[in-house]
């Protein structure tokens, strides 16, 4: 129960300061919103038809408006020394890891349902037959980003490139869940049945489980000196 | 009602002392910031470290607190090796510094409560309310922490440090900054930690500040006690000249 109850501690902390702060929410959820408006003009939708390119567009958005926020994850951990203090608490890291992974999760998962709003609305996107398969496959996609991406933020928050250095370190190990995801979410709004896309929802499962337990497992080498 | 930890005394224990610490050494590349410190502590032991900038005071309480892997040698808090895959040992230390380890964006007592669950404490709300009164801040348990002064930050980081109540109270100079109000709230809280046997290091550089409440006496240089002693046998009026005879190299042990 205590284990749990440090994982819940956490994440409690982490959105109630993006609760206070909103410093996270409202940089990701800014960039969604610019970016839909960008690809509306950019896109002629006379030549292309918007649920062709949606679902990359979608993922595209999804993946650079979540580095703005998770890249951010350990930046109110620094002022005071507040993160000296959890690390010097008896909460395992993995616990303190799975805590901020979830934190980030409800955010980025927040922000996903906003660009699939802002998308639908900017290109009238039909989200298909299965709409709760759509948010799944985001669901599934956003726990895997965010499990490596809160990893890599804590590697690159010590260092001096900090933010810069998070892409560069996170893109290479997305593309296996990108292609996934994408693939699902183009086939979900091309109408297709739930069953066609199993297989890429079963490999964006095994992504998001790899990505927590290599997560949990190395955070504490990440952030112990 | 939970007793206050000021007023609750640690139960005698047969053994083992509460903090000791063999051959302590840790490098940072060529640099010795603590080279070969031997300490054994009981309860009720007081210990104040003094010694010049870079002398490794901070990187020896980073090592006796587990914020710091040793290079070699080994520090036990009441018997448990600080061993980096447990945290059960994490519960008997805590650890004050001029850094809060406090989040400004919650209040107080939303820090204290985060905190407390981190150490699976039970009894949160009378906890919190009890550390804040020991600390004169039981009227700011709802302001959020970067409104307070720094006094009263320090106030409420010291009432983090108590919360589980620890064993082993590590101050890493807890004096700066404070106004005379907010020091004497602090003097008063360690000599209740003194006389309620628990255990306390601390660093700092204030001569007088640093006498004042301790059992014991260290000054270290380079890395090294250069001089350990008790505090009965220091001369408080002289301590001053006797202490940069000590930095300068002039007093062996």
């Amino acid at each position: 129960m205590t284990y749990l109850g440090q994982i819940y501690a956490i994440v409690w902390k982490d959105l109630l300061l993006e609760l206070r702060t909103r410093e996270r929410i409202a940089a990701m959820g800014a960039f969604a919103v610019l970016a839909g408006v960008l690809f509306n003009f950019s896109i002629d939708t006379t030549a292309v038809r918007p649920q062709d390119v949606a679902s990359g567009l979608i993922w595209m958005t999804l993946v650079f408006g979540g580095l703005l926020g998770v890249g951010r994850t350990f930046h109110l951990e620094s002022q005071d020394g507040a993160f000296y203090g959890v690390l010097t608490s008896p909460a395992p890291k993995d616990a303190v890891f799975l805590g901020k992974t979830l934190a980030n999760f409800v955010l980025l998962y927040v922000v996903a349902m906003l660009v699939v709003a802002v998308f639908a609305l900017f290109f009238g996107l039909d989200l298909g037959r299965s709409p709760s398969a759509l948010t799944l496959t985001l669901g599934l996609g956003a726990l895997g980003f965010v499990a490596l991406g809160t990893l890599f933020a804590a590697v690159s928050s010590g260092t001096h490139m900090g933010e810069t250095l998070l892409p560069i370190l996170v893109f290479p190990l997305l593309v296996p869940m990108v292609i996934y995801g994408v693939g699902a979410t183009g086939r979900l709004l091309a109408g297709r049945p739930v069953a066609e896309v199993s297989s890429n929802l079963r490999m964006l499962a095994a992504f998001a489980l790899l990505a927590l337990a290599v997560g949990a497992l190395l955070f504490r080498y990440v952030v112990e000196e | 009602m939970e007793a206050s930890i000021l007023s609750a005394p640690a139960q005698a224990r047969q053994a083992p002392p509460v903090l000791t610490a063999s051959a302590l050494r840790r490098e940072f590349g060529a640099v010795v910031a603590v080279d070969g410190i031997e300490l054994t502590l009981d309860a009720g032991d007081f210990l104040t470290v003094f010694g010049p900038n870079g002398a490794g005071k901070t990187s020896l309480l980073s090592l006796l607190g587990g914020r710091l892997r040793p290079t070699s040698g080994e520090v036990r808090v009441s018997g448990e090796l600080l061993d980096f895959r447990q945290t059960s040992w994490r519960e008997r230390i805590g650890i004050l510094s001029h850094q809060g380890f406090l989040y400004p964006h919650l209040t107080v007592a939303e820090n204290l409560r985060f905190f407390g669950r981190l150490f699976g404490l039970l009894d949160l709300r009378g906890r919190i309310r009890d550390r804040l009164e020991d600390v004169g801040l039981g009227d700011r348990a709802d302001t959020l922490v970067r409104n307070l002064s720094h006094g009263m930050r320090q106030r409420a980081a010291l009432a983090r440090t108590l919360l589980h109540d620890p064993e082993l109270v590590l101050l890493d100079e807890p004096y700066t900054g404070l106004d005379p109000y907010a020091a004497g709230v602090l003097r008063h809280v360690l000599s209740s930690l003194r006389d309620g046997r628990r255990t306390v290091v601390m660093v700092t550089h204030n001569l007088a500040q640093g006498l004042e409440l301790s059992t014991r006496v260290a000054i270290q240089v380079r890395g090294r006690f250069a001089w350990e002693g008790r505090r009965v046998d220091v001369d408080g009026d002289g301590f001053e000249r006797f202490y940069h005879r000590v930095v300068e190299g002039g007093v062996a042990q």
